[in-house]
């Protein structure tokens, strides 16, 4: 098994993992970064602009990504997925599953011929599924490290692959690696998941193909996005009228999640400033309960989308079903007019839905989470960072919802955490 | 460096030119600027990309030059202080000296400028790229001025953001000076009754940090104490500590860490009845009030309490043409993020104490966001608190009927409808201003946003720092922000000042006046316009044998703002990376055409 030293374990790869890696290795310690996807990058690198300055994602995360794989202090541990956390008198143990692309990674120089010749089309999970990528391909444009990845449960053996490429990489045999990573302190940055598409039955988001998911939405609009315009994916009609249906994965006990999920309001908003400017003669409506933008500059944001005509609508959406031509029609309650209960189309409506933990489960680390599986902290008004382990800290969605400047701050918490943790050891053993 | 003797013939210029995944390239014809620059004199290569900042776009610049023999770099992309370091660290990497590059802006200053004119935006960014390679041939190779840095932070704000920052960072072995303008640590929290989220005792906090603060020998603590003057630079801040005794302190520092807090919004006279009324309070007041309160019934001055209005919103979100503006003619229009909750976990309090006592809260958004705050907003709704939603553009109407308060309100949850309720108490939920620190910012030149709170770098990139290297902010000093916010600010903060000062000696940008001491005539007229005091002084040389008074330049301390340049009449004193000659060649470049 291979053996990896090093001083501070992080896993999750977001840009929580990235900022706090950064941090890390810039005080001189020496990390590990481990994610479980192909590419770092996690799910930042997929949104197209970001709230509230409208950078585009891309221009924040890829120099950090490029940053992280030039660090001579990191090691960057990519399709790498941790099966069990132990800690011992030392520090901890870390016991990883380095997975195979089936290519030699060494030898690889991202030509990309071997994705060219690939005859077989599957979902696209960077583009959530609203697009087909070969079952050989590299990740996505910004990927890194920019390796193939062989999907060997969708590869028909054809050996296509194999014949074309100029490097001779294409490895069919390829296996597994374990790795054993002993580090003096870990951090947890393992981020979120978005609530499910059928979370709330009442919105039949699973059979109605013109309900989709914000994230669905952000490809859409991203410069790289699946079509290069928003379209409505059941015929491709541009959407004249755009919906958002807030608190659609939070807020509500009745799909397990009470909380506010803190950064819905700003991207359904963010989103329909982008909408009005890619699409101007749509009309925008955001259902919401309550507008919580909290942030610096997020009122000012909100100002401004209400001078640039979107309609901020306060009703709870209480069902959505679709007219002939598949266009959602929701039942809401107008709080402003009439108590009424009303039926409206729109084109196409984007479920704000909420944010749930990535990882629930620490393998082997006897971490205290909260009932809806955020990581706690040890003692929120000392140290955030700090869980109910030493040595083990926690920074980004993994404790609870965030936005990105509320993550990067927090990267920065647990990174200075670790590097003081591991001083303070280092000090009793001299 | 070899490159000083290059000769023109020598010098191989690569332009690189970034669609910014759009930003640029909707707007502006990047195969015709490639086109068009890969026919200029000295180009050996244009070349494009997606994101010229990402991997790949970096890996096309450090193999042209590493096997094309580029020697001069141009990229065209966003504005230098996004990324003109990411690429400066790429051509570093390719072993190529890192300022032989030169970063034009074709996207704050192009393609989002001139959206409806795509052609004229095309061809300005060709003349500027142009400009550029022009300017890029004249750059002689620069190194990173480097100064010795105090291993030691100033920490000015003893609230809770200075004190996480100061035990950061003593505990990352870097000595501490706190200063502290009030006679005791714990700014905002030094006050009666709890706080959320951890509903301890506010004071119970304050005096978990100062255990650690007054028992740890590398910090020193300054109460009761003023800053009456900062100089210096990044590694070498010198502090001036008035102390109680009127004595001033000379300390050094390496960098400084602003945790100087907020204040609370005041009401002026008669605002929702500030002032007419002893029973109009702000919630500050309440909580103390609270906090001392106890027994069967709550009575205040004699008057036995049975209903509390609650203001949300007071001095926070206004608007301009509503809301009165404050003596500096400014409204707040930034949301200041904590009053929700606090408002609500002390009407939870207030009922859990007297449940007898009628609540009822007059709000526009409930922005109770996140885990625990929105379960205080459900437990208040339990608690029978009634909430009623005006309007964003109405404000709550106040009068006085006999000892009654009488709140109109329009109530959007009831369909609009005009209500009237008297109570006997009003509590407004005052939001957060920045705290009045002209003196630090103009002593350190800091930047400020619009909201007046201070103003970091980049939300995203660099939230923490200053405008001015060596300096970073922690906690409401930034916008407002919660406890365990704060304490993520300032361990962010710590983080970023320990990792500067890990380094004995710190890298500065090498853009800085240079003399040329044979055309120097000594006569001060730099000095007389240099803004950063002590960065260019007249000293006397012995040249050729003769004694001769020129102009110095202090490295460290010249921030290269080029002012001294311009009131030269003799072109003596030029800016390293900016020189005349080289904005003379980039005009000519841009004339010609």
């Amino acid at each position: 098994m291979k053996e990896i030293n090093i001083d501070v374990a992080v896993i999750g790869s977001g840009i929580a993992g990235l900022e706090a890696s950064l941090d890390v290795a810039d005080a001189g310690y020496k990390v590990a970064l481990i994610e479980k996807s192909p590419s770092i990058g996690g799910r930042m690198i997929s949104l197209s602009k970001v709230f509230p300055t409208l950078d585009c994602a891309s221009c924040i995360t890829t120099p950090k990504m490029a940053a992280v794989s030039h660090h001579p202090f990191i090691n960057m541990m990519t399709y790498t997925e941790v099966r069990e956390i132990k800690k011992n008198d030392d520090g901890f143990d870390l016991y990883a599953i380095k997975k195979p692309r089936y290519i030699n990674e060494g030898e690889c120089i991202s030509c990309k011929k071997c994705e060219e010749v690939c005859p077989v089309y599957i979902e696209d999970d960077f583009e959530h599924e609203l697009s087909p990528k070969k079952a050989i391909s590299i990740p996505f444009t910004n990927a890194v490290p920019q390796l193939p990845v062989l999907d060997m449960n969708k590869c028909i053996r054809c050996g296509a692959c194999a014949r074309i490429c100029p490097k001779d990489c294409i490895d069919y045999l390829q296996k597994a690696e374990e790795i054993h990573i002993k580090a003096h302190s870990v951090i947890i940055s393992t981020g979120y998941d978005i609530t499910p598409m059928n979370a709330k039955k009442e919105y039949n988001a699973i059979s109605i193909p013109n309900v989709i998911s914000p994230l669905q939405m952000e490809r859409l609009l991203a410069p790289h996005g699946p079509y290069g315009k928003v379209i409505r994916p059941s015929d491709g009609k541009i959407p004249e009228s755009i919906a958002y249906v807030q608190c659609a994965g939070s807020r509500d006990k009745s799909i397990g999640v009470p909380y506010c999920s803190r950064v819905c309001c700003m991207y359904a908003i963010k989103q329909a400033m982008l909408l009005s400017g890619s699409l101007p003669l749509a009309d925008i409506t955001i259902y919401y309960m309550d507008i919580r933008t909290f942030g610096k500059g997020y009122e000012e944001f909100y100002s401004e989308a209400r001078a640039m005509g979107i309609n901020f609508v306060k009703a709870k959406v209480a069902r959505i079903t679709a007219d002939e031509k598949g266009s959602p029609v929701l039942r809401i309650e107008h709080q402003e007019e009439a108590s009424k209960p009303k039926e409206i189309k729109h084109d196409l409506v984007v479920l704000s839905q909420g944010m749930i933990p990535a990882v629930r489960d620490f393998l082997g680390l006897y971490l205290e989470i909260n009932e809806y599986g955020f990581v706690s902290s040890r003692d929120k008004t000392l140290n955030p960072s700090q869980t109910n382990i030493d040595g083990v800290f926690v920074c980004g969605v993994a404790r609870g919802p965030k936005d990105i400047p509320d993550t990067i701050a927090d990267a920065g918490s647990a990174a200075v955490s670790a590097v003081n943790y591991i001083k303070s050891i280092k000090g009793k053993s001299l | 460096m070899s490159d000083n003797n290059l000769n023109e013939a020598q010098k191989r210029v690569g332009v690189y030119v970034c669609h910014c995944g759009g930003n640029i390239s909707d707007v502006v014809d990047i195969k015709k600027i490639v086109d068009e620059i890969s026919k200029y004199h000295s180009v050996v290569v244009a070349r494009d990309y997606v994101f010229m900042c990402s991997s790949n776009g970096q890996s096309l610049i450090e193999d042209d030059i590493k096997n094309m023999g580029i020697n001069r770099i141009v990229v065209a992309a966003c504005m230098p202080s996004l990324h003109e370091l990411t690429f400066r660290n790429a051509i570093q990497r390719a072993g190529l000296n890192p300022y032989l590059y030169e970063h034009i802006n074709i996207r704050e200053q192009v393609s989002w400028v001139h959206k409806d004119d795509p052609q004229g935006a095309t061809s300005k960014a060709i003349l500027l790229i142009k400009a550029g390679v022009e300017k890029v041939l004249m750059q002689d190779p620069l190194n990173a001025i480097r100064v010795n840095a105090e291993h030691r932070v100033l920490i000015i704000g003893g609230g809770i953001s200075g004190m996480r920052a100061a035990v950061s960072s003593a505990d990352n072995g870097i000595e501490v000076v706190i200063v502290e303008k009030e006679k005791k640590l714990g700014g905002k929290l030094k006050r009666d009754g709890y706080v959320y989220p951890s509903d301890e005792k506010a004071v119970d906090i304050v005096n978990k940090f100062s255990k650690k603060i007054l028992s740890n020998p590398l910090i020193k603590v300054y109460t009761e104490s003023e800053i009456i003057n900062i100089g210096g630079y990044v590694g070498n801040f010198d502090i001036k500590i008035k102390k109680t005794d009127g004595d001033i302190d000379n300390i050094k520092a390496g960098s400084i860490i602003v945790a100087t807090g907020f204040d609370h919004y005041m009401p002026y006279d008669g605002e929702y009845g500030y002032k007419k009324s002893d029973y109009v309070l702000r919630l500050k007041e309440f909580i103390e009030l609270l906090s001392k309160s106890d027994g069967l019934e709550f009575v205040f001055k004699g008057k036995k309490i049975n209903s509390i209005g609650f203001i949300h919103c007071v001095g926070s979100r206004q608007n301009e043409g509503i809301d009165t503006p404050q003596a500096d003619g400014k409204v707040n229009e930034y949301c200041s993020r904590v009053c929700c909750t606090s408002g609500i976990y002390t009407m939870n309090k207030l009922k859990e104490k007297f449940p007898d006592v009628n609540v009822y809260d007059v709000y526009a958004d409930i922005r109770t966001y996140g885990m625990e705050s929105e379960s205080l907003y459900e437990i208040a709704s339990k608690h029978d608190v009634i909430f009623f939603r005006r309007p964003l553009d109405e404000r709550p109407q106040i009068t006085f009927e006999g000892d009654k308060i009488k709140i109109t309100t329009t109530d959007i949850l009831s369909f609009n409808e005009r209500l009237e309720m008297e109570v006997d108490m009003l509590v407004l939920l005052t939001g957060m201003k920045p705290s009045e620190i002209d003196d630090i910012s103009g002593y350190l030149k800091l930047s400020k946003s619009t909201n007046r709170f201070l103003q970091e770098v980049h939300p995203k990139l660099r939230p923490v720092e200053m405008n001015i290297n060596g300096v970073f902010a922690a906690g409401t000093s930034l916008s407002p922000m919660d406890i365990t916010e704060s304490l993520q600010s300032a361990q962010t903060a710590a983080m970023k000042s320990a990792i500067l000062l890990s380094n004995p000696d710190i890298p500065l940008d090498p853009f800085v006046a240079v003399v040329d001491e044979e055309r120097c005539t000594g006569c001060g007229r730099c000095v007389e316009e240099c803004l950063y005091s002590g960065a260019v002084t007249i000293t006397e040389k012995t040249i050729d044998g003769n004694i001769k008074k020129v102009a110095y330049v202090n490295p460290a301390m010249c921030k290269g703002c080029g002012a001294c340049v311009a009131a030269c009449s003799e072109r003596a004193i030029d800016l390293n990376g900016s020189r005349l000659s080289q904005f003379e060649a980039m005009i000519d470049a841009i004339v010609k055409e």
